[in-house]
């Protein structure tokens, strides 16, 4: 039987436990937080075939982010070191609930109530979307824990970026904007997501057996690849039409070979193929240097603060 | 690699470093000869001479024919070939890109520039100049060079037949009763149509449950009003040339002040959030002395303030009043704990970089025009005096109050050092201002045209300081650089007072109400009279020397003085120094007197999105005086801002920066510092967060310590 012990935020066993729990609730927002509305003339000024792959691209993440935030991020639950790790699983699990519901403020902001019903009728059927789905589900259910966590850092760090590249690629030629705000405050939310499995599946592999070490980096690279084929027919289906599919490849072999180095491994994909426009690249930095105006957006750099009371020191005048 | 990038790719490699870890400069100057050649060039509609231009543009009702009319075509076309000779090109990609996309002339479809950057110069030259060529002349040699730079709306606007006001600044009181109100929010749709920021001040609101004809609990306060106004600015806009934005100010002794700041938490009601519009508090020092003795503070209905003293709360001092309202029976009022309330006014500029603060006694010890100053604007730099409005019952005017506008124009200071003729340009920097002030009368919102009318005040501002600092290799907030700021804005004041006082001389026309300011009872000289203000280092006493730039002696003021008590002032206001986002990209400027963000610049806005800017003067080799905002830390900006503000007579713009691991005490420590600084506003709270490492983008310098 699980033994439930009361969690010591004063014994941390893990301090990148206590790290990632200060990051994770300093970097707490809700899709309300961003004007999206302010972007409703700029998705008016695209054409129909940007507004159907944005459409697309949207409900796609969605069904990533619901597959997170129900079923991935809870399979790792019975697998975490420490109560804190546990505590930092449930934060997680419920910003990909957040994420999910943020495409939905987009949806209902930008799209009527049909063509957003079209939209996830469309990624209902699309096969390799289910595809993609299936696969990942499929490593959630299966009874090893190193696995699981394989899996879950190659959605989070790698399955979103064929979707993601799309508002990267409008924000860089100034549309959508305020709606890539919000994807960044995703994208800033899945980069410590994907460091923090990754950096916890390190932990269980120092412990394993060389066999069990070879036999999991197998499965981890098998994984990429077959998760790799399909995402380049997804990415196809997705960008063809716009002539964009060869540069979110180059994204997508980026992202994968991230991926891979936050599990430890090596990068798959030689230099030569992951030279992704500057412009997508620049565009992704979520924190730092961001100068905004702050008449037209949110920005995405605000944090919620640490609070301190002054003492009479600091009142000496 | 013999890869053909795009503009927007050439740019953004500037935010990476190549491979021997040096900022790519050399790319962002490739993004904008490529945004000429394949973007620009291709869009621009050819005309075979000026006058086959001028014509069309009139015609088809571009350009307004009562504007070149003042002029004889000969020499319109001289004062083109004098801007053209120039063979201006922007420094930037984002300079450009920014022209083309905000300022230029279109085609009224939006697909083709009618205009080069050449142009505009001109036509704003034409316009400011009201007839005056030799002034004409001027402007084209000051604008084209850099050293002055009109702000948006009238750089964006002059000489266009179809445009909003050259003014870019307005703040409009509200009073404690339903015309008022509605007036209010009538007015920021008028305003926010025509273009430029509004402020409104809440404060004689009376607070929620105040009774409403004598009946108790009846008002449900300031919180819907700003509801309202927020909507209003949403649905305004500036011919869909910027988005209409507003601010609102509230008393810190206003009893709804909580309830003010929680509108911009994370976690607010969707009922009672407040997304766009923007909020300041007014904190009297009386606030900042019961925190310092760890006291209870206590918020006055403004409902029994009026009834009391005859007079809305805006217009009386807290500071001064308050035991006597305490002890009042007569005033109801809630309190609270002091160091709560700046607490909290820490944790929401956190959370949202929100509130705004207006030292309020600071403003009015500092302020030599007689009345009182209650508010500031939408970027914290106006500080000017209002008086209120009454209505009849059909809403037409009964007595017409002062409320407040200003125009804006910034000088490059770097560029302004390099001036053959460094009071010339002040001269007709303050000249061009004030040309917008007379010919503004905005009809639509009578106290607003009244206001303007009496005043003419205007904004003369500053930018690029660090961009100069670092180009003469003084760190920004050191000895020099403080030194720096203060002899330049002493210099700047001279002439500024200088050039008004001969429009007043001239015209024989002073400001309303000068006779009880005290530039004409002299008082204000006295700091400037009593004693030499010199350079304290050799190296500013060097820099001021080789640009053969006169710092003013105290015979200089005070012959200055007498001939400003005898003639007076053309200009209640002269000096305010603005943010400058937009004007100081075209510029190529760092933005007003602020230390650069970011070495490399992320910019985002609605009409832009992403787009990557480095510090001007910025090269490999003295990336040392270009530390940015946030490792030159709040203490050294408040210093350069306190030896800004002394010579500027409204306000400036000061956002403070902070690291994320700042917590609310530094922030509070910081507020405190400014305020004992005599630092009159503060404008946003940045706080940056850095990439979680092992989650950042690869080799991306604005990412990287």
């Amino acid at each position: 039987m699980h033994v439930v012990k009361p969690i010591n935020w004063n014994r941390v066993e893990d301090p990148i436990d206590l790290d990632v729990w200060n990051r994770l609730t300093a970097n707490f927002w809700l899709p309300e937080k961003v004007p999206v509305s302010n972007d409703i003339q700029s998705w008016a000024s695209l054409t129909d075939q940007e507004k159907e792959v944005t459409k697309k691209v949207f409900t796609g993440l969605t069904l990533l982010d619901t597959i997170q935030g129900t079923v991935g991020a809870m399979s790792l639950m019975p697998d975490a070191r420490t109560p804190h790790e546990e505590a930092v699983i449930t934060n997680i699990a419920f910003m990909e609930s957040v994420h999910a519901k943020s495409y939905s403020t987009i949806f209902s902001t930008l799209c009527s109530t049909q063509e957003i019903d079209e939209a996830f009728r469309w990624s209902i059927e699309n096969p390799f979307l289910n595809k993609k789905a299936e696969i990942v589900i499929d490593k959630y259910d299966g009874n090893d824990p190193l696995k699981r966590k394989v899996a879950s850092t190659l959605l989070e760090s790698f399955l979103f970026y064929s979707g993601f590249y799309w508002p990267m690629y409008l924000s860089s030629r100034s549309r959508l904007t305020n709606t890539a705000d919000m994807i960044r405050l995703i994208i800033r939310d899945e980069a410590v997501h994907g460091y923090y499995i990754g950096y916890k599946f390190q932990l269980a592999l120092a412990e394993e057996t060389d066999a069990r070490k070879a036999e999991l980096k197998e499965y981890a690279y098998d994984l990429v690849m077959e998760l790799f084929e399909n995402e380049t027919k997804y990415t196809a289906e997705l960008y063809d039409e716009l002539g964009l599919t060869e540069d979110v490849k180059k994204f997508l072999h980026y992202n994968a070979n991230k991926a891979l180095m936050n599990l430890g491994y090596d990068a798959l994909f030689p230099k030569e193929v992951t030279d992704v426009s500057p412009a997508i690249l620049s565009a992704l930095s979520p924190d730092a240097n961001e100068n905004h105006d702050f008449f037209s957006g949110s920005g995405s750099s605000y944090v919620v603060g640490k609070h301190e009371s002054t003492t009479d020191d600091d009142w000496d005048f | 690699m013999d890869k053909n990038y795009s503009y927007h790719e050439y740019n953004a490699m500037l935010n990476l470093y190549d491979e021997d870890k040096k900022i790519q400069f050399d790319k962002d100057k490739l993004a904008a000869k490529a945004y000429f050649l394949d973007h620009v060039n291709q869009n621009t509609v050819f005309f075979h001479s000026l006058e086959e231009k001028l014509d069309y543009l009139v015609e088809n009702e571009y350009y307004e024919q009562e504007l070149l009319d003042l002029y004889d075509f000969d020499f319109i076309k001289k004062l083109f070939k004098q801007a053209y000779a120039h063979k201006f090109r922007f420094a930037a990609f984002l300079g450009a890109y920014k022209f083309y996309t905000s300022y230029a002339l279109k085609t009224f479809d939006g697909s083709r520039y009618l205009e080069r950057f050449e142009d505009r110069v001109c036509m704003n030259a034409l316009m400011l100049a009201r007839g005056d060529k030799k002034l004409a002349q001027d402007l084209v040699e000051e604008i084209i060079t850099g050293r002055f730079q009109p702000a948006t709306p009238t750089f964006l606007n002059a000489g266009k037949k179809q445009r909003g006001e050259f003014v870019s600044c307005f703040l409009l009181r509200i009073e404690d009763n339903m015309e008022s109100i509605s007036r209010g929010i009538n007015s920021s749709l008028q305003l926010s149509k025509r273009g430029g920021g509004v402020a409104l001040n809440l404060t004689n609101l009376r607070e929620a449950g105040a009774p409403i004809k004598k009946i108790e609990n009846q008002s449900s306060g300031v919180l819907p009003v700003m509801k309202l106004l927020e909507d209003s600015f949403s649905y305004a806009n500036q011919l869909g040339a910027r988005q209409g934005a507003g601010a609102v100010y509230l008393n810190a002794h206003h009893p709804d002040i909580m309830q003010f700041l929680d509108t911009k938490r994370e976690n607010a009601d969707e009922k009672v959030r407040i997304k766009t519009l923007s909020l300041g508090v007014v904190v009297p020092n009386i606030t900042m002395e019961l925190a310092k003795g760890n006291e209870d503070m206590y918020m006055f209905s403004p409902y029994d303030v009026e009834r009391v003293y005859g007079v809305p709360m805006a217009d009386i001092s807290i500071t001064e009043k308050y035991q006597e309202m305490v002890d009042n029976p007569e005033i109801r009022k809630t309190k609270m704990n002091a160091r709560h309330l700046l607490q909290t006014i820490a944790e929401l500029q956190f959370e949202s970089g929100y509130p705004y603060i207006v030292y309020e006694d600071t403003v009015n010890e500092a302020n030599p025009v007689e009345g009182r100053i209650n508010m500031s604007n939408l970027c914290s730099e106006i500080l000017q005096v209002n008086t209120p409005t009454t209505y009849n019952a059909d809403l037409s005017y009964d007595n017409i109050g002062k409320d407040i506008s200003c125009n804006l124009g910034s000088l490059n200071i770097a560029a302004t050092m390099e001036s053959p003729d460094f009071g010339k340009t002040v001269d007709t920097a303050i000249k061009a201002l004030t040309s917008v002030a007379d010919l503004s009368y905005i009809e639509s919102v009578m106290s607003i045209a009244e206001g303007n009318k009496k005043s003419r005040a205007i904004g003369l501002g500053q930018m690029n300081l660090h961009g100069y600092l670092g180009k003469e290799r003084i760190h920004y907030g050191s000895e020099e650089g403080i030194d720096f700021t203060d002899i330049y804005f002493y210099t700047i004041a001279y002439h500024a007072i200088k050039s008004s006082n001969e429009m007043a001389k001239k015209t024989g026309s002073p400001f309303d109400n000068f006779e009880n300011s005290k530039y004409a009872s002299g008082e204000y000289f006295d700091k400037y009279t009593c004693c030499d203000w010199q350079p304290k280092t050799k190296k500013v006493a060097k820099l001021f020397k080789d640009a053969k730039v006169d710092i003013p002696t105290a015979s200089d003021w005070e012959k200055l003085k007498k001939s400003v008590m005898k003639y007076g002032l053309y200009n209640q206001n002269l000096q305010a120094v603005p943010p400058t986002g937009s004007i100081s990209y075209i510029n190529n400027s760092t933005s007003s007197i602020h230390p650069i963000a970011s070495k490399i610049e992320i910019r985002k806005e609605g009409k832009l999105g992403r787009v990557y800017y480095a510090a001007p003067f910025l090269d490999n080799d003295n990336l040392e005086y270009f530390d940015d905002a946030y490792e030159i830390g709040p203490e050294k900006i408040i210093d350069t801002y306190a030896a800004a503000t002394q010579h500027v007579d409204q306000g400036l713009s000061l956002t403070l920066f902070f690291k994320d691991t700042a917590t609310t005490r530094d922030v509070n420590r910081a507020q405190i510092y400014a305020w004992k600084k005599g630092i009159k506003t503060i404008y946003y709270i940045r706080i940056r967060q850095l990439a979680l490492e092992g989650t950042d983008v690869e080799e991306c310098v604005s990412c990287m310590l």
